[in-house]
């Protein structure tokens, strides 16, 4: 195949040099942004406009159905006694705190374990892997009736191995539930979590590892002293992510739990969800996704800044 | 102009087989999940006989209001709709429906339209919704079981604490066999079921024309005490106590279950899909006697400004005729007009005469925040009834539901 | 006991050790997936008790797919509305993010930091917080209730990610093969088409998995923007399902609607996983 610049003679570059350099510059410029504009564009349209739009309703009375009226902070205020959603804020609190150094905790040893190149362990890390993905709907679809107390498999299973003297019914009490929806959580997303942890381990150079190992350092040194420094970045963005993931949290919650037993496991999207398509409170939903959105980039402000690395994310 | 055409094609294309294409007219109309046993039938039967070609679709339950909501405010609702009863002063409070006084006052038979329906669907004295079909709530029982259990099979409970005591003689038959089952996770179910207890024994839920709440009575500390009760003696299923409503009646057709309250939905779904159990219908029973039921069902309503009332009435004449009546009765629901009820329930299964009393006598709550208070799985009524019939603190939940429920009331009227 | 065969006996128990806990860490991986698969295949009434032991006792069965298919407007339409969005989503994410990628790692101009920033922090934006202007914005674009409104949707879902992958991807192209053939006189598009696209096509595999999940997976924008029942996606679908029939749950069919659901993920993921994981190495290292 003919390579372009075999066709053309190589006489650009001595034309660039003789216009001027500030509109080349310009040039450059106009390239580049063009080639951004659709991404851009996509966002404003589908993105930033709906998010100033969401702001602007919060200000109103906003039935789906019928005239807005504006009342300015109100929403704000009556936001502040709904006992409602300050109690799905402090659970989705909880629930992010547990699920993440869950996931953390699970997925660190998996990335150590798939780190070394064994027999087997592309199989291994391609099993961990598989639950991410099934998308969040049916894996929730699937362990809904897994943990079903009649049809599914949990709860049968223990008491035919004469675990419990009587069915458990997973979802009747919080913790139970709870802890259900942690485990298939964990399970779904530690895989991915892993991966990203991988890449850090395997960023690490050999050299300096073996290095340490001349030194007579221990394994555990070598983890403390060099594999977790160095992974700093990486695991600032595994917890990050999970961290904003797990503050989101809704498919598993409302299709698993419907939020219950008794409204215990509303998380905050689940309320933002249900004040706005279940009541048609839109103007309301919309105040409380702004407050949602400031606390969430607090969260994430605050995430990077601790775990920052000297040279800077 | 439209409806003249239709009607001018209409006489013209008589006879003309209903593939000509050019005479029909297409309208758009959805109907709830819980329907779907019967609306498409209805509607196929609709269409083979008329030139007006209504094309139906069915939404699950649980997101018909939202996806009427939503639809409707992207100038995409369908041009007509079954919609749950209870919800039609909400969507004519939002100016969403036609108003349909003028035509129904003109139909012959009004006063002999389901009284629940219409008063549902009358608000701020105009009429927006008439009946579509009608459901109301009933006591269902395993006849097998009451006589394994030497109990008489032609006579089911009539009080509370009869239940009690043929629920313990069921369970006493052994196995995984439960006395009694209730959707124990499931606002709207319950307020199908649970209210008719309170009802039936002198008690109400919304007062005050619907403004104010009264959780806290002592029929409603009776009832709460009976299921109470039942579930503490094991009567009921441990499923129960999370069932969102999906299995509604899914547990009493698994031929396990000696009572459920249900409603008159279930007598056709079971008689076709689950032929082999064998069951009785009765009232749902006050305390010491005396009955109530729900009235609940679907009411038919117009989406505002589509100029369609000559479709309108040509659907309606079909509905209400002994011909659409019967074909609602056999395919599962209730007659909705009671001087045809008679004719129409002729062919039919004893039972549905108990469910056709049951919905004469039963009580429809309405209230614009209806789906708040009761119907929404994040509400304070499903919340309460998890709470007192499986929990410790039966006060404290009464209490904390009553001034949820009273501030959406309060903030409604705002 | 000489040195070499003490530790080549240490050696093996190691590595015994080693496969035993990975085998019985991917079974708890695996084992739901594969409970839910074969539970499909189960005759319906069998398949609403409890799965033990999960493979069809009473004989292989397709009757929960049968049940599954007399659902709404038949299987095939569902299916076709998800591979349609999926299909689009991918197309769409892929050429907008490749270019974005691009313009942001290759070029200077004003405000670019603000723009990749605004963009990529999207993702801290929980989207279920902005769905009714959307669905507003949707209906003025008269998209509100189609495949493409949906499309729209699912494509500046992806963008942050996909525009962080792809910058990522550009970045780690050396700028020498550039400059050589810019030094050749090629163009840009020509650039970008010919030289550029082959060295960072891990990075769009990346890019259209990731994008392919999302939207074959997405729930609940589908659920509210699309009214009209024949535009169901599957996911949209299942949910009608659970509720489908009002007062039982038919597990078998909703086991075999998951099945069909997960199957494209998971065939797409194998196939294509060497890219997919060293694209995704090679955006997490950045």
């Amino acid at each position: 195949m003919p390579r372009e610049h075999a066709v053309m003679p190589n006489t650009s570059s001595a034309a660039d040099t003789i216009r001027p350099r500030r509109s080349r510059q310009r040039r450059k410029q106009l390239t580049g942004f063009l080639f951004v504009v659709p991404a851009v564009l996509l966002v404003l349209v589908f993105f930033v406009i709906p998010l100033c739009m969401a702001f602007w309703m919060s200000l109103h009375n906003w039935p789906l159905l019928g005239k807005p009226r504006f009342i300015g902070l109100d929403n704000y205020v009556s936001l502040l006694d709904d006992a409602r959603f300050w109690g799905a804020m402090q659970f989705t609190a909880l629930y992010t705190v547990v699920v993440t150094i869950a996931i953390f905790a699970v997925a660190f040893p998996l990335a150590l374990f798939v780190d070394k190149g064994r027999p087997l362990t592309k199989f291994y890390r391609t099993s961990f892997f598989l639950p991410m993905v099934v998308g969040f709907s049916s894996a929730s679809l699937l362990w809904a009736w897994l943990m079903n107390v009649d049809a599914g498999l949990f709860s049968p299973a223990a008491f035919r191995l004469g675990l419990t003297d009587k069915p458990v019914n997973l979802l009747a009490e919080f913790d139970t539930t709870f802890w259900s929806i942690v485990i298939m959580v964990v399970w779904k997303t530690a895989g991915f979590n892993m991966i990203i942890l991988l890449t850090g381990l395997q960023g690490i150079s050999a050299e300096v590892q073996e290095a340490a190992r001349m030194d007579g350092a221990s394994n555990w040194l070598r983890f403390r002293r060099i594999t977790l420094p160095l992974m700093r970045r990486t695991i600032a963005l595994a917890l990050i992510l999970s961290v904003a993931g797990s503050i989101l949290a809704f498919d598993q919650f409302y299709i698993i739990a419907d939020g219950g037993p008794r409204n215990s496991t509303v998380t905050a999207v689940y309320w933002i969800f249900s004040q706005s398509f279940v009541s048609f409170r839109l103007g309301y939903g919309a105040a409380l996704s702004m407050v949602l959105l400031l606390i969430l980039v607090t969260i994430s402000v605050i995430q990077l800044r601790l775990l920052r690395t000297p040279e800077g994310m | 102009m439209r409806m003249l055409k239709i009607v001018a094609l209409a006489t013209i294309a008589l006879g003309i087989t209903p593939g000509a294409a050019f005479a029909q007219s297409k309208v758009t109309m959805w109907s709830r999940s819980s329907s779907e046993t019967f609306m498409p039938t209805l509607i196929k039967t609709f269409n083979a006989s008329h030139k007006t070609q209504i094309e139906l679709q069915i939404v699950p339950n649980t997101e018909m209001v939202q996806k009427y909501a939503i639809a409707a405010a992207g100038g995409s609702a369908p041009d007509l709709l079954s919609l749950d009863l209870v919800y039609t002063t909400a969507f004519a409070a939002a100016g969403q429906l036609e108003d349909l006084t003028d035509l129904a006052k003109s139909l012959p038979f009004f006063a002999n339209l389901s009284k629940a329906h219409v008063g549902a669907g009358t608000y701020q004295d105009r009429i927006y919704g008439l009946p579509m079909s009608a459901d109301a709530s009933v006591l269902l029982y395993n006849k097998r079981l009451f006589r394994q259990a030497g109990l008489d099979p032609e006579k089911g409970p009539t009080n509370w604490a009869e239940i009690e005591s043929y629920a313990g003689k069921i369970n006493a038959l052994g196995g995984d066999i439960r006395g009694f089952y209730f959707s124990g996770a499931c606002g709207g179910c319950n307020a199908f079921t649970f209210m008719p207890l309170i009802w039936a024994s002198g008690g109400d839920i919304l007062v005050d024309g619907g403004k104010r709440a009264t959780l806290d009575t002592p029929q409603m500390r009776s009832a709460i005490d009976l299921y109470r009760g039942l579930v503490a003696k094991g009567y009921v299923p441990e499923g129960a106590r999370t069932d969102s409503g999906a299995n509604f009646y899914g547990g009493f057709a698994t031929d396990k279950i000696g009572m459920s309250p249900i409603g008159a939905f279930a007598i056709g779904n079971l008689v076709r899909n689950y032929p082999h159990v064998e069951f009785g219908v009765t009232f749902i029973p006050g305390k010491d006697g005396g009955k109530s039921s729900f009235a609940g069902g679907d009411n038919f309503v117009v989406t505002a400004g589509r100029k369609n009332m000559g479709v309108v009435r040509e659907f309606l004449d079909f509905i209400y005729s002994v011909e659409g009546q019967s074909l609602l009765a056999k395919l599962g629901s209730l007659p909705t007009r009671s001087d045809v009820a008679d004719e129409a329930l002729k062919a039919l299964d004893q039972r549905y005469r108990v469910a056709t009393q049951a919905m004469a006598l039963g009580r429809t709550p309405t209230s614009p925040v209806y789906n708040d208070i009761i119907n929404s799985s994040t509400g304070p009524w499903k919340q309460m009834l998890n709470e007192v019939f499986f929990g410790n603190d039966v006060s404290g939940s009464l209490a904390r539901a009553q001034k949820t429920m009273q501030s959406i009331l309060d903030s409604a009227g705002k | 006991m000489s040195r070499t065969a003490r530790s080549a006996r240490r050696r093996w128990l190691g590595e015994t050790r080693y496969h035993l806990v990975g085998l019985t860490a991917s079974l708890l991986f695996l084992a739901p997936l594969a409970w839910s698969v074969l539970v499909s295949f189960k005759p319906s009434l069998e398949a609403r008790q409890p799965p033990l032991p999960p493979w069809p006792v009473e004989g292989f069965s397709f009757q929960n797919y049968e049940n599954l298919a007399k659902f709404g407007a038949g299987i095939w339409t569902y299916s076709g509305n998800s591979l349609t969005v999926s299909a689009m989503t991918v197309l769409g994410t892929v050429i907008i993010s490749l270019l974005a990628g691009y313009g942001f790692s290759r070029f200077q101009f004003p405000l670019k930091n603000v723009l990749f920033v605004l963009i990529i922090s999207t993702v801290m934006i929980p989207f279920q917080s902005i769905l009714t202007p959307l669905f507003l914005i949707l209906t003025k674009l008269g998209l509100q209730n189609t495949l493409a409104g949906i499309v729209c949707v699912y494509v500046t879902l992806q963008m942050p990610f996909s525009i962080f992958m792809m910058r990522n991807a550009f970045d780690s192209v050396p700028k020498d093969i550039e400059d050589a053939a810019r030094a050749d006189g090629a163009s840009v598009f020509v650039m970008l088409r010919r030289i550029m696209l082959p060295l960072v096509l891990p990075g769009v595999a990346t890019v259209a998995i990731f994008a392919f999940l999302a939207s074959w997976n997405e729930f609940l924008a589908a659920l509210i923007l699309l009214t009209d029942q024949k535009k169901y996606t599957l996911p949209v679908l299942m949910a009608a399902i659970r509720s489908g029939q009002f007062g039982t749950i038919d597990w078998g069919a909703v086991q075999s609607g998951v099945t069909m659901m997960m199957a494209p993920c998971l065939a797409l993921f194998l196939l294509l996983q060497r890219y997919y994981i060293r694209g995704l190495t090679a955006g997490a290292v950045k």
